[in-house]
């Protein structure tokens, strides 16, 4: 099946070729390809254990999974071959679901760390001006801010760096409803600056609100390709894959 | 703000304190000679407090000042009595087994760094009491020095002293302009979150070694001073004792703080040469006991201690 998905030599601004992970002996991904147009925003989607976190830990080059073969190629550099502060060096910003913050530092100083590595992205007034909220706690330690605002600065500290990939692993997970509207906002923004964008989350429903495509996950390989719209109007695949 | 911030106006205040303390630590019971001491011991703490910023725990600090030790020794005993080549070999050579030592324990961190930090430390203990010992002394330590020289100017009594002092108010200036910058920021982050910083781009591994490295620099520092101030070479210097005296006095004092571990220097060396007058062997049960209550009861040491007295003042004064 992989064969038949994959291409070698893709032109595509983003591609995953045939990668296959592991966790220790544990065979996660199991030859998952794809490509992503620049601007384009992909909703990952599938089941629990379905592989879709593993596949955006193994592009964000993550010391766990371990890519045993295949290649992720960024606007024509080789992610698989390297490690993932060089990853996040040409553009790779991972948001992960846990930890999202650096501890011990001010909300300002964890947007000055994003800026140590060169090349940076918005400078703090940018940032600020989209982000206000953000503006009125900068001197506040960034463990002291609620789950929705900690989200929020994940994001900005993503767009301090000179972002070609944003990688947003559940971004709606464990927060409040009303938050998850707030975020949801952000990202309907950060989605009219036209960065390309995989979003994995297990709330189907509200990444394909925010996707133009989705590709399913299912047991390591991928089990659909094509338009968010195709999954929302198509029952069955809904319930096969997503339980929705 | 202009050319007076509260920067200079710490350091200022700082350095009038190292430069005066001879004239007014021997109302205090202290004795010439344990003043310059204090400082090279401050000196060794205040660089280890570079690294412990990081969260990593070295018990192998000792090496780095022992080894500068020796290189300094058989500098002055077999080249010249002119400190200056004999500093900078200490320091040059210590550096590059810091870097090497750096390289093979930064891969592990926790408890696991500080056991291999000390097996290092121990290694090069033994190896200078056994294989080395025709170089180094043996046992008996390194003698026979000959009293070092600046210029041609004997460096003795006061003379050790302000060289010691100019070297931790260097040292201290430039230890604050590193925790103050976005590197300074980037080594404190080290302990909260390691993946999260490589998420941003940034080579956690290089960033672990320079702190491991720079604070062995201030350690070897230290080294060198040490046997400038008395010549001779004891192999206590590299004894694993060492590094533990360096970790209680860094911890006692505030960990972090940079002047904490200087303030614990200086408390340590006193206690052990002042109060032991009165408590003779019984200082060390004493001193035990005080870092048990100080880990339990104030674990941001003396400086935490200070800062709680100051808020604790300062609302009751507003009451």
């Amino acid at each position: 099946m992989s064969e038949m998905i994959q291409k070698p030599d893709s032109n595509a601004f983003f591609s995953v070729q045939d990668i296959h992970s592991y966790y220790g002996e544990s065979y996660i991904v199991q030859g998952v390809s794809f490509e992503i147009a620049e601007r384009e925003i992909v909703a990952l989607l599938g089941r629990n254990g379905a592989g879709k976190t593993s596949t955006l830990r193994t592009i964000a080059r993550a010391h766990e999974p371990f890519l045993k073969k295949g290649k992720i190629v960024l606007n024509g550099m080789p992610l698989h071959q390297l490690e993932a502060h060089q990853a996040a060096q040409i553009g790779v910003q991972l948001v992960p679901e846990d930890r999202r913050i650096i501890g011990g530092a001010t909300v300002e100083e964890n947007l000055i760390l994003a800026q140590i590595a060169k090349p940076i992205g918005w400078s703090f007034e940018q940032i600020y001006e989209h982000f206000p909220r953000l503006a009125e706690r900068r001197k506040q330690q960034a463990t002291t801010l609620s789950g929705g605002e900690q989200q929020m600065l994940a994001v900005a500290r993503a767009l301090a760096r000179d972002l070609k990939l944003l990688l947003l692993d559940e971004p709606y997970e464990g927060l409040a409803p009303i938050i998850v509207r707030e975020i949801e906002r952000i990202l309907l923004e950060v989605k009219k600056l036209g960065i390309t964008t995989i979003i994995v989350e297990q709330n189907a429903v509200a990444a394909l609100k925010l996707a133009d495509r989705a590709i399913i996950l299912d047991t390591g390989l991928v089990a659909f390709d094509g338009s968010a719209q195709e999954v929302l109007d198509n029952k069955e695949l809904r319930e096969e894959y997503l339980a929705i | 703000m202009g050319i007076i911030n509260r920067g200079t106006i710490h350091l200022t205040v700082f350095a009038l304190i190292v430069l005066t303390f001879p004239f007014w630590f021997e109302y205090t019971g202290g004795y010439a000679g344990l003043d310059t001491k204090i400082i090279i011991w401050a000196i060794f703490a205040l660089g280890f407090d570079l690294l412990l910023i990081t969260g990593y725990l070295s018990f192998g600090h000792a090496a780095f000042f022992g080894i500068s030790a020796y290189a300094t020794g058989l500098m002055l005993l077999h080249y010249s009595s002119n400190i200056i080549e004999a500093m900078i070999v200490g320091v040059v050579v210590s550096t590059i087994a810091a870097v090497i030592i750096g390289f093979l324990t930064l891969r592990r961190t926790g408890i696991y760094f500080s056991v291999l930090t000390l097996a290092f430390g121990e290694m090069f203990h033994t190896a200078a009491v056994s294989i080395f010992s025709g170089l180094t002394g043996g046992e008996n330590g390194l003698t026979g020095l000959p009293t070092p020289t600046l210029f041609g100017e004997k460096m003795q009594g006061s003379n050790v002293f302000y060289l010691c002092a100019i070297f931790l108010i260097i040292g201290f200036y430039l230890a604050r302009r590193i925790t103050r910058s976005p590197f300074g920021l980037m080594l404190k982050s080290l302990k909260s979150n390691q993946t999260r910083l490589e998420y941003i781009g940034i080579n956690v591994q290089f960033y672990k070694n320079s702190a491991f490295v720079l604070s062995s620099i201030y350690a070897a520092v230290a080294g060198s001073l040490m046997v400038i101030y008395e010549p001779y070479v004891a192999t206590e210097f590299l004894e694993w004792k060492t590094s533990g005296t360096l970790v209680i006095m860094s911890v006692m004092g505030g960990v972090g703080t940079l002047f904490g571990p200087m303030i614990g220097a200086a408390f340590m060396l006193y206690f052990e040469n002042v109060a032991s007058v009165f408590l003779e062997e019984q200082w060390l049960l004493a001193l035990g006991i005080m870092f048990m209550a100080i880990v339990v009861y104030l674990p941001g040491g003396f400086v935490d201690g200070y800062k709680r007295m100051m808020r604790h003042w300062v609302k009751k004064n507003q009451a």
